[in-house]
């Protein structure tokens, strides 16, 4: 009789330990935007607020020095210079036109100029001014701005 | 004892035996067990599923660390086995934010992962293999991961310049270095400046006390009738001033001993009799005086509010103070005083001593008493009874109780030093370093910095710092300000890789010093990497511009660039002190990579001409940015003068890299050949204006620039 009740106790001891083995599953509940390096506002919804990695945030930072001229309504120094050239050129978030341009065309487009890819030559080429990484991460700023968003073409597997 | 009892006693030792054996096993067993469900295990497992379903399944599989991966740096005292569960943390192919985590690539920065290890930027536990014990604060482990949104607090422990990739970290520490945080704490890397607040030792002969009361009570101007402030200028730096808890009693002692501090009577300046007698009876006074006022470009340095559609904005600088409200404040004397010498009065001020004619002096005085001003401002204080000697005392003693002498000077009075905690180590300190007392504060560092600053007593209902009003992007960069203050390096490899925060000194001497100091070139100016970022960089302004140009520009400043609002402001500089100043730029500002020798005599052929306009126009379609005449684009200067601001040398030079004459420039880089440089620079060259084209007045209403 009080074998089988050690033997109980023991079972009960071994349940009681088991759960231990694995640790509970644990969220790391954290508020998004703590986890962003920076953030834009959707230019076209000043609600809505753009989480930004370190590449994209760069690419913030060179888009507000470089493209904003041309690129946009508005910059920090007040009018833009998007009237006084022709053809006008696309707004930086204006996914219609930006989100079927592959990565390759924009890149070969910012370092060569417009006029190299058929496009208007008012596009001055930035290669000789801005670093590859530079421009990979502009594009990945457009990507991030985009509207309607952007969709990352679904890579053929090898 | 029989055989029978012993057999009993046997089998009861053999049944015992059993259970405690099988009982060892089990006991033993937990831990292989414990060891098989190891977190870690887990996530490797789930990796390995993972690059199964890649299209560069081959790639993640070979790269793959199976057990615990480490990253191991003696000098630089890491130990990280964050790797082990954050296997794709250098895998190009799983940037993609779609990458479930802790899989997920590390997006492209300077420093590889696998030479700094992770725990020098993002903190936590670096040996732990638990994700709780990796990421947050245990018992043993008091540091828990940083948020990345102050991530760049940890570039700020090594880099103590201000490095372009980080805007939050500099914007932190600027806005310390603004709000005079250094005034009351010891901060790292930040130094006590000369001047603080202003001197108050004549405070009284300035401004009366009903107005110095007010400005204790809520030092903001610009405020609707329920006293709020209408403005966000509060938040956007002004005033400097921030709010202390006092009470109705401590505001009038204290007033009343400020407004004691006359010292001399303020001597009236006497107007050229014909100026005054000219000007007293034009009702348009005020009008020219705005005028004036306008251009000469005092709002690059000073905001006023203005009211459009319902909206209130500070429009102008934040160099010097907001002057909505300015005639309620100084009394109309000192102000004319003040605009002839500043320095006189406070001797570390950054206002330009103006060259004024009595006749501008009289407008612009009259403009800023009759227009600046807001009958009601003093409607919300109280009727002072006049002072006895007995509040003067305690005013006194309020001041340097309320710690007023950490930034504010008066003759007789020692300055203090060290009013406030020191807060050099602060972004270093543990959780049970920090006094929370028995407030509501979540016991995080974050939380107690943040909480700290939105309302000084929430942790410490005796805290002695005044009310500071940030936003919370502000907020947010102060923060990753401070946490980048860890106090010393953690190691020999930190220590030598520190770049401490240098400030260069440029103090010329001589007949440039003089006009140097007088217009305060330097506070918009950058000279060989010290000054202000307002107005563009002159180190090399000898290279650049050509002399006559210069001295027309000094004398009277034109709009290179159409969309800026913060121009450089007309100081009335007479010929002389234009010509000096051009002289000494010309001369000392040079750069070895523009030679002004071979260009002076060359000359241009006309199909040069011809070539470099169709290469302007056509080919490189320049207008996009630059205007000429009347036509083009807004991003670069206005070359419509070209001919007599540029030289020839400068223009080659330019063209052939701008980045290295003034780095950071947006000009892009061209591969233009020796010929097209040639040609563009003959075009550029036959822009010449006649005469010193007149100073327009362009109303818009933001700041900043293309530079």
């Amino acid at each position: 009789m009080r074998g089988r009740h050690s033997i109980l106790i023991f079972i009960l001891f071994g349940l009681f330990l088991l759960p231990d083995c694995r640790e509970r599953e644990r969220t790391l509940a954290v508020k998004p935007q703590l986890r962003a390096y920076d953030l834009e506002q959707d230019w076209n919804d000043p609600q809505r607020t753009i989480l930004l990695d370190y590449q994209q945030a760069q690419g913030k930072r060179i888009f507000y020095t470089a493209c904003v001229w041309c690129h946009a309504d508005a910059t920090p120094a007040g009018p833009s210079n998007r009237s006084n050239v022709t053809p006008t050129p696309p707004l930086l978030n204006d996914g219609n036109v930006l989100n079927s341009l592959s990565g390759e065309f924009l890149r070969n487009v910012i370092a060569l100029g417009g006029s190299a890819m058929g496009k208007s030559t008012m596009m001055p080429a930035w290669g000789r001014t801005l670093t590859q990484e530079d421009i990979q991460a502009v594009i990945a700023y457009v990507r991030a701005l985009a509207q309607p968003p952007y969709q990352a073409p679904v890579r053929p597997s090898s | 004892m029989s055989d029978e009892e012993m057999g009993i006693v046997s089998r009861r030792f053999r049944l015992a035996f059993a259970i405690t054996g099988v009982a060892f096993v089990a006991v033993l067993a937990v831990s292989p067990v414990k060891d098989y469900f190891r977190e870690w295990k887990r996530y490797s497992k789930e990796y390995v599923q993972y690059a199964q379903i890649r299209p560069d399944t081959k790639r993640l599989l070979a790269d793959f660390h199976p057990g615990i991966d480490q990253i191991w740096i003696p000098e630089m005292k890491v130990l990280d086995r964050c790797t082990t569960c954050h296997q794709g943390i250098t895998q190009s192919g799983l940037v993609d934010p779609s990458v479930p985590q802790p899989f997920r690539a590390h997006p492209l920065m300077p420093h590889h992962p696998r030479e700094w290890g992770c725990v020098i930027c993002h903190r936590g536990q670096g040996a732990a293999t638990e994700v709780s014990e990796a990421h947050e604060t245990t018992l043993a482990w008091e540091q828990p991961l940083l948020p990345a949104c102050y991530i760049q607090a940890s570039c700020g422990v090594c880099h103590g310049e201000d490095l372009p990739e980080t805007p939050k970290l500099n914007r932190g520490r600027h806005l310390l270095e603004q709000f005079n945080c250094v005034g009351c704490h010891r901060l790292q890397g930040i130094q006590r400046p000369e001047m603080i607040g202003p001197d108050l030792t004549e405070v009284g002969s300035k401004e009366s006390r009903e107005w110095i009361y007010k400005w204790l009570k809520e030092p903001m101007t610009v405020i609707d009738s329920n006293g709020n402030a209408t403005v966000d200028g509060y938040l956007t730096g002004q005033p400097r001033m921030p709010q202390f808890r006092l009470n109705g009693q401590e505001l009038a002692a204290l007033a009343a001993y400020l407004s004691s501090l006359n010292g001399q009577p303020e001597e009236s300046y006497r107007f050229d009799a014909r100026v005054a007698a000219a000007w007293e009876k034009r009702p348009d006074v005020a009008e020219q005086g705005e005028a004036r006022f306008r251009q000469m470009f005092c709002t690059t340095c000073h905001s006023l509010a203005v009211t459009r559609a319902g909206e209130t904005k500070l429009i102008g600088g934040d160099t010097g103070p907001e002057l909505t409200k300015v005639a309620s404040k100084v009394n109309p004397a000192w102000l004319v005083n003040w605009l002839r010498d500043p320095q006189a009065r406070l001797p570390h001020s950054t206002m330009p001593r103006y060259q004024w004619s009595d006749e501008d002096l009289y407008k612009v005085t009259h403009y800023i008493t009759a227009s600046l001003t807001d009958p009601d401002l003093l409607s919300t204080v109280p009727k002072l009874k006049s002072p006895g000697p007995e509040d003067i005392q305690l005013g006194k003693r309020l001041f340097q109780d309320k710690g007023c002498a950490s930034c504010h000077v008066i003759q007789g009075i020692p300055s203090q030093k060290d009013f406030g905690p020191d807060l050099s180590g602060l972004g270093g300190k543990n959780v049970s370093q920090l006094d929370f007392g028995n407030s509501k504060v979540p016991r995080n560092l974050i939380s107690y910095i943040q909480s700290k600053i939105v309302d000084p007593l929430s942790v410490n209902r005796a805290a002695r710092m005044p009310q500071y009003y940030f936003n919370s992007t502000d907020l947010d960069a102060i923060t990753t300000a401070l946490l980048s203050m860890t106090g010393p390096p953690s190691s020999s490899g930190l220590a030598k890789l520190m770049r401490p925060r240098v400030q260069a000194v440029f103090r010329p001497a001589g007949s440039f010093g003089k006009i140097y100091e007088r217009y305060q070139c330097v506070v918009c100016h950058r000279f060989n990497g010290y000054g202000g970022t307002l107005a563009p960089d002159l180190s090399f302004e000898g290279s650049r511009a050509e002399r006559e140009w210069m001295i027309d520009f000094l004398i009277n400043p034109t709009t290179l660039r159409p969309t800026l609002t913060f121009r450089m402001p007309q100081f009335n500089m007479s010929k002389e002190e234009a010509a000096i100043a051009a002289d000494y730029l010309k001369t000392v500002f040079q750069t070895k990579a523009v030679d002004l020798e071979t260009q002076s005599l060359k000359s241009y052929a006309s199909e040069q001409v011809t070539l470099g306009r169709q290469l302007y126009e056509v080919k490189y379609q320049c207008q996009a940015c630059h205007t000429l005449g009347s036509t083009g684009g807004y991003v670069g200067p206005n070359l419509s003068n070209a001919g007599n601001w540029l030289n020839a040398a400068w223009i080659k030079a330019w063209l052939q890299n701008p980045q290295a004459l003034v780095p950071g420039t947006i000009e892009p880089r061209r591969a233009f050949t020796d010929q097209e440089v040639e040609a563009l620079t003959a075009y550029l060259l036959t822009f010449k204006q006649a005469g010193s084209p007149k100073t327009k007045l362009v109303a818009t209403n933001t700041r900043g620039g293309a530079r």
